[in-house]
């Protein structure tokens, strides 16, 4: 190892081979002067500077999660404010038109021509009114879905996949889809298959019951939704979308400018698309609530089942043990990515927090 | 806080401290005008920052923190994207000097083995041996814990007695210490 005397004073003859100039001295006092009249201090505020470092960390880390804690779920689209507008409005996708001597000048809502007081053609509000009461006369849209799981006698698999297609068109209804299984040893005979049925919504109930009696139910799940309101609402937007559209044709017959009939043009163009749009959802609708879908999974009799026997005394309190061994490595597994998350995003923390108080701290000087 | 400070405070600063920082400087930086540049820098730095020199706190080693600072940001930002003066170009400028040869080759040994080092370990070999800090003092001038001072120090000395110029001249050196010391 160098000895440490040594080393000192070669360095300090190495820096001491040199001149310093003199005049230099006089220029930082002069600079010194001139800044001290325009001095100003790094903005750090007040109860930052005067607060421990833990506290101004605790300060960051918390303004950190108080901001991930907002935009986590704006990100995931939890707090919507948008998607709520639309839910509740259903209108305001027009706007409003008003005709003056040199064309259209296009901005507003829903509309229908009226005359103004200045010869404007102005617009006002469409009422929706006449289509909502249509509502009251409306039968209850309902949606109908369910599955039965059936266990049917060896080699029967064939024959109940037909029989059931057989009962959904004597009802009015249809196949959806098939789909049969085979084992690799029994080839040409199926042990078991799936049917997807399309059934009419009124007889939906009766229908399942008919099911049952193919083979031996072994499960059974059924349910049902009120979509009235949203047939209603579709209904109604269409109507007044249609009331829209006939009131910018009127628009569109006084134009008397291309700017004007193009402007008109556009809105209905934007009219007729959303038209057809409601009038897709209200198709689906019309299909969901006219039929109900029934998927019927079906197994031959004879297939392992799973006997659950009862244990008593040690063989129980074994058993007992090792399920709570891995529901408790399960846990543990579970337990590990929120842990990992935590200490990840501390660690970010910590290290943003130290290299900001290193530059501010620098900065300072 | 030390806001009161006057003009005539600086200039007593400069009378005690611009000449070492200078010398510091140029030991970390390795180039005279550099080093003055960066002294230069940072008194002012210091004087428009002189709320933050407290006082509990060490004139010394706050100084020199300031020293420090504004020599790494020359280091990462300006000297290596300029060309730097050559070796030779200085070693005029100490022959310009009435020296001894074997004082300059010396010097520029020393000069060239603190170069070789990675500038973190430079700069406490610096605070240590040339501006006689302790390191604690040290600690406080580069803003880390005493422990890493140590480390860095011992680090620093070992890369140096490994370093060919000065192995070749240890006698030249403690010949040198002889001469400054007496």
């Amino acid at each position: 190892m160098i000895d440490e005397d040594q080393l000192g004073a070669a360095i300090r003859g190495a820096a001491s081979e040199f001149e310093i100039s003199k005049d230099a001295k006089n220029r930082i006092v002069s600079e010194a002067r001139q800044g001290d009249g325009e001095q100003r201090r790094i903005p750090i505020p007040e109860y930052l500077r005067h607060q421990s470092r833990g506290l101004q960390f605790l300060s960051i880390a918390a303004v950190i999660i108080v901001l991930a804690a907002i935009s986590i779920p704006l990100f995931r689209g939890e707090i919507s404010p948008a998607k709520n507008k639309v839910a509740v409005s259903g209108a305001g996708f027009l706007r409003p038109v008003t005709l003056n001597s040199t064309g259209l000048v296009v901005s507003g809502a829903v509309t229908s021509p009226q005359k103004t007081a200045t010869g404007q053609l102005g617009v006002a509000p469409t009422s929706t009114s006449a289509t909502s009461n249509g509502a009251a006369t409306l039968s209850p849209k309902i949606e109908s879905t369910g599955s039965v799981d059936l266990t049917v006698k060896k080699g029967q698999v064939n024959s109940s996949l037909t029989k059931l297609g057989g009962l959904a068109t004597g009802d009015g209804g249809f196949v959806l889809s098939t789909q049969a299984n085979a084992r690799s040893h029994a080839i040409g005979s199926f042990s078991s298959g799936t049917i997807v049925l399309e059934v009419p919504q009124h007889d939906f109930t009766r229908f399942v019951s008919q099911v049952q009696r193919v083979g031996h139910a072994t499960s059974i799940l059924t349910s049902s939704s009120d979509v009235t309101s949203q047939y209603v609402n579709l209904q109604a937007r269409i109507s007044a979308l249609n009331a829209s559209r006939q009131q910018y044709l009127a628009i569109m017959a006084r134009a008397t400018s291309i700017s004007g009939i193009l402007a008109v043009q556009n809105q209905l163009d934007a009219i007729q698309s959303q038209i057809e749009q409601y009038q897709g959802q209200l198709n689906v609708l019309n299909h969901a609530t006219t039929f109900g879908t029934l998927t019927v999974a079906l197994s031959q009799s004879g297939a392992p089942v799973h006997v659950t026997h009862h244990r008593s005394g040690l063989s129980k309190a074994w058993h007992d043990g090792v399920s709570g061994f891995i529901s408790g490595f399960e846990w543990l597994i579970r337990l590990a990515g929120p842990v990992l998350f935590a200490v990840l995003f501390l660690g970010f923390v910590l290290v943003a927090g130290r290299w900001t108080r290193r530059a501010v701290r620098r900065r300072r000087l | 806080m030390q806001s009161s400070l006057g003009l005539d405070d600086l200039e007593l600063w400069l009378e005690e401290g611009y000449p070492q920082s200078v010398r510091t400087a140029y030991l970390i930086l390795g180039n005279r005008l550099d080093a003055e540049d960066a002294v230069q820098e940072a008194f002012l730095r210091a004087w428009k920052f002189r709320h933050s020199l407290s006082k509990e706190t060490s004139f010394k080693p706050w100084l020199y923190r300031v020293v420090v600072n504004t020599c790494n940001s020359k280091l990462r930002k300006e000297v290596p994207h300029r060309d730097r003066r050559s070796a030779e170009e200085e070693l005029e400028t100490l022959e310009t000097r009435d020296l001894v040869p074997e004082r300059i080759a010396l010097a520029n040994d020393v000069t060239s083995a603190l170069k070789d080092l990675p500038a973190h370990l430079r700069i406490v070999v610096v605070l240590r041996y040339y501006a006689d800090l302790s390191e604690r003092e040290i600690a406080i001038a580069i803003d880390r814990k005493q422990g890493t001072v140590k480390s860095r120090l011992n680090e620093a000395r070992r890369q140096l007695a490994q370093h060919p110029a000065l192995r070749l001249e240890e006698s030249n050196i403690s010949n040198y210490d002889q001469e400054v010391t007496g």
